[in-house]
């Protein structure tokens, strides 16, 4: 019990700190909240969205995505897109993520 | 109204902050607009009440969603908790100081006090210092409670500032054998302090009753303690010499360590005398009985000496088993470097 507990917590950990590199990675185009959580599950990350939509504004907040509310089927949406220095830190980010992969595959080769 | 809108604003009022929150409240219906539509699609049933709560208790309790939009959620942070603890230590020493010196200048010059009067003053001195530290600790708490909101996190970031900190400033770790000057500086001076009271003002203390024409006096001690002084006054001296001879010496050695062990033994056995002797208290039914009774409340006197005065032995009897313990270890610390 005890440890799967501790597995989860360990993955949990792990999810969270791709999710910011995920979401900006998939927000080339505009997405919604629900539809960017739909493209992340269909691609193999599952992400909460007690996450996800804090991430999102937080994100926001912090200029690397903007937003803009959209009346689509009579039912605001508030769409997501990476802004320009998010796109500039993107590459950036990937080089990490590079960087880390290539490491821990040493690692645990 | 809905179920999925009651909902919505029940999340809304747990928001933490005010704004942002009609933003929050516009997106979360939307989405479980858009999560109802999928299920019904996937599901082939109808959207009815019994599914909304379903998918809502998926969703979680407005309070645990609104709770992970909360940038804050703790009263003081990680950011500032180091430096409100720094404040909250000064704060406090000074405010209990200040208080506890107050009551003391008071006591000093209210003389001579009658009967109750003493009691009341240190008892309220000590009470006012409590209630000082418990207002100065919610003062503290609120300014950082503020600042965790309203400073902007570069402006934290000074207070935990890295850049200038350098190794070299972290001290060796001490010696055990080591003398603490300042320590040693403060026990003999609070040793002295005990050995004036003990043999120059020991007589002043006690109750003054004053009636139309006269002064009462009663000693908070009986003369059974008087037999008690000069034993004192004899491991207060040792203490004394032992710690001329350290500060001299600066260093522990077997030989002190054993003193020490000693002297602080000696002072567990002397004070547990003075506890298990009887009629030690000054405050009897018989020396208030020549006192007028409007004058004094002798009953409540002799209630608080007589309960006060075990338990402050008992206290100090404490306190010097934790300095027996403490030099022993000393002592065997020493005696096992020595070997």
């Amino acid at each position: 019990m005890a440890n799967t507990e501790s597995l989860d917590n360990v993955v949990l950990e792990l999810r969270r700190g791709v999710i910011v590199l995920a979401v900006l990675s998939q927000l080339n185009d505009e997405q919604y909240g629900y539809s960017l959580l739909k493209l992340l599950s269909d691609q193999g990350l599952e992400v909460d969205q007690g996450t996800l939509y804090p991430l999102l504004r937080r994100l926001e907040t912090q200029g690397l995505l903007e937003s803009v509310w959209k009346l689509e089927e009579a039912r605001p949406r508030r769409y997501y897109v990476i802004s320009a220095e998010g796109k500039k830190l993107l590459p950036k980010l990937k080089k990490e993520w590079a960087g880390i992969v290539s490491v821990m595959n040493g690692m645990l080769a | 109204m809905k179920l999925i809108d009651r909902y919505v604003v029940e999340v809304g009022k747990n928001l933490p902050l005010l704004r942002g929150r009609e933003d929050i409240e516009k997106e979360l219906r939307s989405t479980l607009e858009d999560m109802f539509e999928d299920r019904v699609s996937a599901t082939g049933r109808v959207r009815d009440e019994a599914m909304e709560i379903e998918l809502l208790k998926e969703y979680g309790s407005p309070q645990k969603v609104a709770a992970t939009y909360n940038p804050h959620p703790y009263l003081i942070g990680p950011r500032l908790f180091p430096f409100f603890l720094f404040v909250l230590k000064i704060v406090i020493t000074v405010v209990v100081f200040v208080m506890l010196g107050l009551a003391g200048l008071r006591a000093v010059t209210d003389t001579p006090m009658m009967g109750m009067d003493f009691v009341n003053i240190i008892g309220g001195g000590l009470g006012n210092a409590v209630s000082a530290a418990i207002a100065a600790f919610g003062n503290v708490v609120l300014v950082f409670a503020i600042l965790e909101r309203v400073l902007p996190d570069k402006e934290i970031g000074g207070f935990n500032d890295e850049k200038d900190w350098d190794p070299a400033s972290l001290t060796k770790e001490p010696d055990p054998d080591t003398v603490k000057r300042g320590e040693i500086i403060v026990e003999i001076v609070f040793t002295f302090i005990g050995l004036a009271i003990l043999n120059l003002y020991f007589e002043i203390f006690g109750a003054y009753f004053f009636t139309e024409d006269k002064l009462f006096f009663i000693p908070i001690f009986s003369d059974v303690f008087l037999k008690f002084i000069p034993w004192i006054n004899a491991i207060f001296l040792a203490e004394i010499v032992l710690d001329v001879y350290l500060l001299r010496n600066a260093i522990w050695t077997p030989f002190t360590r054993i003193a020490k062990v000693f002297i602080e033994a000696a002072g567990i056995v002397l004070t547990f005398l003075i506890l298990s002797t009887p009629n030690i208290i000054g405050f009897t039914a018989e020396s208030f009985a020549n006192i007028p009774e409007s004058s004094v409340d002798a009953q409540t006197l002799m209630t608080v000496f007589n309960l006060s005065f075990p338990i402050t032995m008992i206290i100090i009897i404490i306190i010097q088993g934790v300095e027996l313990a403490k030099a022993i270890y000393g002592l065997f610390k020493t005696t096992y470097k020595a070997k």
